[in-house]
């Protein structure tokens, strides 16, 4: 093995979990879910960590799920129950909000299938 | 010189490994920097959630735009709202005494591209109509629910004839002639503000960009070396079934019975009201309606709905509009032929299509 080798063979062992991470991983830079309450800053929530999160808004809280790399609103104190009905979402660029309380959620990617989505 | 035989293609292997890796990873900061080059943002304006994606503008001009565009939401919000105060509800008041006044400037424009979609769309798309939207409870911040209004009542307004042409617009100068006319916006003035905004957005310089103001986009440019892809969500039911590229400039405008509604006694009550009628128009689920001019996609999205499915082409050839997909209350999809070119299902099974004479 000469030098050259040796620094290629330590550079693409440095670059595997990049590699990874940019490719494969369900979290980290790729997949993300992205939670704004109000116009306030979104924060942001690994896709691969099932959790549930609690939002507060104008008419109280709003509880959303992660789950094996979905997100969905769990309750919210809205009327209609739009967001509820709306389901899992799992794709990139994916979205969902409840108006009345001024929650939204959107699954941010590398690549997403879709730019917008019109309904 | 043995051992020189032996390392040459060594060293050369070692070479080319190290090449190799440079690339890789001169190809993943690529993909950096395409990613940082897509900048998006949400907030809440307008009554519904936009949604604005900019490509190929720095993180500073885009920002800066879309801070615009949430300003402009926001005073387009507050100008022309129909049951909170605001120049519309005075420009209400004032059309109701039948005495000539000067219209708001935030109002004007509205009024008289309400009156030109109005007459191109025969009066099925109809501003005017505010008193049967309030009637029905969809002038409400509070979800409207059953059940449906004293049938008495809706006669008697759809008796008066409300209707654009009821409003004589001279200069700035604007009179009523029918006091049942009530302007609500509510069907194009998502579309307005959209186009408003693209236009703010192209005078600070922004070539690409996406403005969807809750489901309803118009999209200037491209998304670098490929067209901006649009999905259209299922009325009713959760993913999207079908999707549409779109590149230079054009607006997506869905109508449909999903958007706000009720129902009562197993029928679906929604917020597209017939004007001929005075109830919601039956048969269609939905329309979606491309065009380049937002307000125009949005009037005639409404204006195809109440046409339904026997009446959307000749509606839509009125109102010059060249592409739309209308799906009926069985599901079925109606097409003219140019849009059946653009749209691609992305559902499983292929939904049933009727395909409509070129419009």
């Amino acid at each position: 093995m000469t030098r050259a080798d040796i620094v290629a063979v330590i550079l693409a062992v440095a670059l595997l979990p990049v590699l990874y991470l940019h490719f494969w991983s369900g979290g980290g830079f790729a997949e993300q879910v992205r939670i704004q309450e109000g116009n306030q800053p979104p924060h942001y929530y690994s896709l691969a960590r099932d959790q549930r999160i609690r939002v507060h808004g104008p008419l109280g809280d709003s509880v959303l799920e992660i789950l094996h790399g979905r997100v969905r609103f769990v309750s919210s104190p809205c009327r209609n129950k739009i967001c509820v009905h709306s389901g899992w979402l799992s794709r990139a660029g994916e979205s969902t909000a409840c108006l009345p309380n001024r929650v939204s959620v959107q699954i941010i990617g590398q690549d997403p299938r879709f730019d917008a989505i019109n309904s | 010189m043995q051992a020189k035989t032996l390392l040459a293609p060594a060293r050369r292997r070692g070479t080319a490994s190290g090449l190799a890796v440079i690339a890789l990873a001169l190809a993943l900061a690529g993909c950096g920097n395409r990613a940082d080059s897509d900048y998006q943002r949400q907030f809440f304006a307008f009554g519904t959630l936009v949604d604005i994606t900019i490509y190929g503008a720095s993180t500073k001009l885009a920002q800066q735009a879309s801070d615009q565009a949430e300003r402009q939401f926001e005073r387009m919000h507050r100008s022309w709202h129909a049951w909170h105060p605001s120049d519309l509800t005075r420009t209400n008041r004032l059309l109701a005494t039948g005495k000539p006044f000067t219209a708001p400037a935030s109002v004007l424009p509205l009024i008289t591209l309400g009156k030109t979609l109005s007459d191109q769309s025969g009066g099925l798309f109809d501003p005017a109509i505010g008193r049967l939207l309030g009637l029905w409870g969809f002038e409400s911040d509070q979800p409207p629910e059953g059940p449906p209004p004293d049938p008495k009542r809706i006669a008697a307004l759809v008796a008066r004839h409300p209707s654009m042409d009821d409003i004589h617009v001279d200069g700035s100068t604007v009179r009523c002639s029918n006091p049942a006319v009530q302007l609500d916006f509510g069907a194009y003035a998502k579309g307005y503000g959209v186009d408003q905004v693209i236009a703010g957005l192209r005078k600070l310089g922004i070539r690409n960009a996406i403005v969807n103001a809750g489901g309803d986009l118009r999209a200037i440019g491209r998304h670098g070396d490929r067209p901006w892809r649009i999905g259209i969500m299922r009325p009713r039911g959760p993913g999207v079934i079908a999707s549409v590229k779109i590149s230079g400039d054009q607006s997506v405008f869905t109508s449909g019975d999903y958007e706000r509604y009720y129902m009562y006694k197993g029928k679906r009550y929604h917020h597209i009201l017939d004007p001929r009628t005075g109830y919601p128009a039956w048969g269609t689920r939905s329309v979606t309606v491309i065009d380049r001019d937002g307000a125009r996609a949005d009037a005639a999205a409404t204006a195809l709905f109440v046409a339904g499915p026997k009446g959307w082409v000749a509606t839509a050839r009125r109102m010059g509009i060249h592409y739309v997909m209308l799906i009926d209350k069985h599901g079925i999809v109606h097409m003219n032929p140019a849009m059946a070119k653009r749209i691609h299902f992305e559902t499983p099974t292929r939904p049933k299509v009727e395909l409509s004479p070129p419009l």
